[in-house]
């Protein structure tokens, strides 16, 4: 049995490997250095310090958060178990509302957290979203949430009460397929996106779609002016759900139409070299230890199966989860770089990458060159400093 | 604060002798025969709630209510009970225009006793959930007759939907349904005792426990029973995420319901043909009856406990106990959607109530982290009717759904005691 269990743990960990290995693959060329930036010289000294005062206190603010929300679930992972006296709801149901209680206890916690950061954007007049609107639709996007945590929920604990200690594996080959159902779907769940109005734009995304090697993505413009001022864009869903959108700050003659057509390209590149498929890919890979740690941490409370297991189940995901952030993030930012690299080779146009960069930052005050540790641990992108950078590599690698 | 022992009779009490009997002619012209009243209670009202504020002083110095303010405004909420006791054909008789002789449905009222400041300082404020429930309910013309609309503003909800439901019925046959007339006693009950909290009458707080009627009204055997074994502590956390807390039980029985759609329509088409629905379907839809009652009593925090999914019977406190399917009479089976149209209007008011009951319980449970009994009992009472009127549309009983908001059926008398039979008590 030992040798059995050494052998499946060995060919799980050389898949891994090999896994890891095929989606780890970039266009962006082997050993690109990317020259030195000067960011006040670039984005000017006075943004600079201003982004820099902006995100150091929003960086407090979720150092602080994060120690709360960790203590919040080691105490209910300690006293959580209680809950359970008010459930009529058998195992399943009574493994959920233990779940879902620690959920609302953690967005209780949170609260104090996302009004104050609220009201920090607000003075900086980068969000317009009312106190109310943010509290009460948050409150009411919980719901969501907890449908999410309860099929989580029930997929762990309906396999560990059929399979034991042996859950794990097809637990994370389980929610590795509700992950790409959902990637999916919710192109198609996703509300108030409209079709752009003006042809023009339209004709240069068919343009740049046509260099990437695509056909058919829709493209796709959404509403959020009235609630933020920063500009944002971003590709989804899969196969025939593919889509591209563009918020419409990105519209509002902020940019110009070469800075506009190298975000239309970024995310073109994200659907060309299959991200969203290898994001799905590399969910899995996190998965699986991710719930071979739950397996082994909650087995002294009698593994997932036992509901009085679920509070220490979420604190030890939420660890994972923010121990494994920089692991995530490096992943993140090598494929957002993949994505600027086939911009640039699709739009060749440096100069307005150079532009839309500065300009991202003084939209959304994004610090161009943010500390370290912010840098690890929250960077799903390369910094604005990075990315301009990647444009003078480009320029200079064609000037050549 | 004066404290109240909850155990003693309320001041205010509603009392019927009513037979249920109804003339038809008088039911036809109902309301043009209550023109003249709705007249005069308009004026009486203003007169009443002039004096009210006047009897709010005296009550707030002297601590008692002076007797002559405190007989004219018993006179003017025991006219209001007559009357929409009228209106809303819970009983027959013209109602005289003093409110001073008796009605088949009446109400007695304690004279005047000692009252805590506090209570009476902040009455109107202190009134504001029995106002919404008395609303909700529709129970009192004497609430809506001080700024003169009296229809619109005290008779509507609950007793509209009964008179509206018993006009047919009595013109059909001369009858009030019991549980529509007790239904309706019920409302004007809670009404009076609103009106008289909030006229000063009484310090006691009106109490929304279902069948507080004399005599105790009767709770027939429905195949479709609810048994309420939970008690009233709440904890606040699970009260304050109520609605998410749902959300999963929601869409799960979305996809539940598709299916009892299709359930249904074949039970249908097999009790025309076996004059029976087969046990399996049975089984089937009254589990989803049972699970939606579990979660509508979670939801509206009528229940304490997180309900299960799957309906099981005897897994949550708030309980539907679903007899056995029995043989059903064909032309019932065939035209039962057309059945349960006035059961449905009157389940759908039902439904309000549960909504009502649920918003004020969610409030006094978030603060107190306990529910009031009689509200959590009203609750129960106006799930049952859902229940049954869903249990009625889904051919899991030919019983129509009874009206009656009454949980427990009444306590048997107390036998004499053996100094009484033998006289010398």
């Amino acid at each position: 049995m030992k040798a059995l269990r050494l052998a499946v743990y060995a060919a799980l960990v050389a898949g891994w490997i090999g896994l890891a290995w095929l989606l780890w693959g970039s266009v962006v060329p082997d050993g690109l250095v990317l020259p030195h930036v000067d960011v006040d010289r670039v984005f000017g000294a006075e943004l600079v310090a201003r982004t820099e005062r902006y995100e150091r206190f929003l960086l407090i603010l979720w150092a602080l958060g994060i120690v709360v929300s960790l203590a919040t679930l080691a105490l209910y992972a300690r006293y959580g178990g209680r809950f359970a006296e008010e459930s009529a709801a058998g195992p399943l149901g009574t493994g959920m509302l233990l779940g879902m209680v620690g959920l609302a206890i953690v967005w209780l916690t949170q609260l104090p957290f996302t009004v104050v950061g609220l009201w920090w954007s607000r003075r900086h007049d980068v969000s317009h979203v009312g106190y109310l609107d943010a509290v009460f639709g948050d409150w009411l996007s919980l719901g969501a949430t907890f449908v999410s945590v309860c099929v989580a929920l029930l997929v762990v604990m309906g396999l560990a009460r059929r399979l034991g200690s042996w859950w794990w594996i097809p637990g994370a080959a389980v929610f590795t397929a509700i992950a790409a159902v959902g990637v999916f779907v919710s192109p198609y769940l996703y509300t108030g996106l409209e079709r752009p109005d003006d042809p023009g734009l339209v004709a240069r995304y068919q343009r740049l779609e046509r260099v990437e090697g695509l056909h058919g993505v829709p493209l796709r413009v959404e509403r959020v002016s009235e609630n933020t001022s920063q500009a944002n864009a971003f590709a989804f869903g899969l196969g025939p759900s593919r889509r591209v959108v563009l918020w419409d700050t990105l519209l509002d003659g902020r940019f110009s139409d070469r800075q506009v057509d190298v975000v239309l390209a970024h995310e073109l590149g994200h659907h060309s070299r299959e991200h969203i498929a290898k994001a799905i890919g590399w969910f899995g890979l996190f998965a699986l230890p991710g719930a071979l740690l739950l397996m082994l941490v909650t087995r002294r409370l009698g593994g997932m199966g036992n509901p009085r297991a679920v509070p220490l189940a979420l604190l030890v995901a939420a660890a994972w989860t923010l121990v494994t952030t920089p692991a995530q993030n490096v992943i993140s930012r090598r494929v957002e770089a993949e994505a600027d690299w086939r911009a640039l080779e699709a739009t060749r146009d440096p100069q307005a990458a150079r532009g839309l960069f500065r300009e991202f930052a003084v939209t959304s005050l994004g610090d161009p060159s943010p500390p370290t540790w912010a840098y690890v641990l929250l960077d799903t992108h390369p910094t604005l400093a990075q990315r301009v950078a990647m444009a003078d590599a480009w320029a200079a690698r064609r000037s050549r | 604060m004066r404290r109240v022992n909850p155990r003693s009779p309320h001041p205010v009490r509603i009392v019927v002798d009513d037979d249920l009997r109804r003339s038809r002619l008088t039911v036809l012209f109902r309301l043009i025969l209550a023109l003249p009243h709705l007249v005069w209670i308009t004026l009486f009202g203003i007169a009443a709630f002039t004096l009210a504020f006047v009897m709010w002083l005296a009550v707030l110095f002297e601590r008692r209510a002076p007797a002559s303010l405190h007989g004219f405004l018993a006179s003017f909420t025991r006219y209001a009970v007559q009357l929409t006791a009228y209106l809303s054909l819970a009983a027959d008789p013209y109602p005289g225009f003093t409110g001073s002789r008796p009605y088949p449905v009446d109400v007695e009222i304690d004279p005047p006793a000692v009252q805590g400041r506090w209570g009476a300082g902040f009455r109107l404020v202190l009134a504001v959930p029995a106002f919404v429930v008395s609303s909700t309910l529709g129970g009192s013309v004497a609430l809506g007759s001080g700024y003169g609309g009296a229809l619109a503003g005290g008779v509507g909800g609950l007793t509209a939907t009964v008179a509206f439901l018993g006009w047919f019925a009595s013109l059909a046959r001369g009858r009030m349904p019991r549980g529509m007339r007790d239904a309706a006693v019920y409302a004007i009950g809670y009404g009076a005792q609103t009106t008289a909290y909030a006229l000063m009458l009484t310090d006691r707080y009106p109490d929304s426990t279902p069948g507080m009627v004399q005599p105790p009204p009767e709770l027939p055997t429905h195949p479709i029973a609810i048994g309420v074994d939970d008690d009233l502590r709440r904890p606040r956390l699970l009260v304050l995420f109520r609605f998410p807390l749902v959300v999963p039980h929601l869409l799960w029985l979305t996809l539940w319901w598709v299916l009892v759609v299709l359930a249904a329509l074949a039970a249908w088409i097999l009790a025309l043909v076996l004059g029976r629905v087969p046990r399996a379907l049975h089984r089937f839809m009254a589990a989803f009856v049972r699970a939606v009652t579990h979660l509508s009593a979670f939801f509206c925090v009528v229940g304490r406990q997180f309900p299960g999914f799957v309906g099981r019977e005897g897994s949550y406190p708030i309980d539907l106990t679903i007899a056995l399917p029995a043989p059903q009479r064909r032309p019932g089976v065939a035209v039962r959607l057309l059945l349960a149209v006035p059961a449905f209007l009157l389940a759908s008011t039902f439904f309000v109530i549960t909504l009502v009951v649920g918003i004020l319980l969610w409030f006094a449970a978030l603060v107190t982290g306990r529910v009031p009994g009689g509200l959590r009992d009203l609750g129960a009472a106006s799930l049952r009717y859902q229940a049954q009127a869903w249990a009625y549309a889904l051919l899991l009983t030919s019983r129509y759904p009874d009206s009656s908001p009454v949980l427990q059926p009444a306590p048997p008398e107390p036998e004499p005691a053996l100094l009484e039979l033998t006289g010398l008590a």
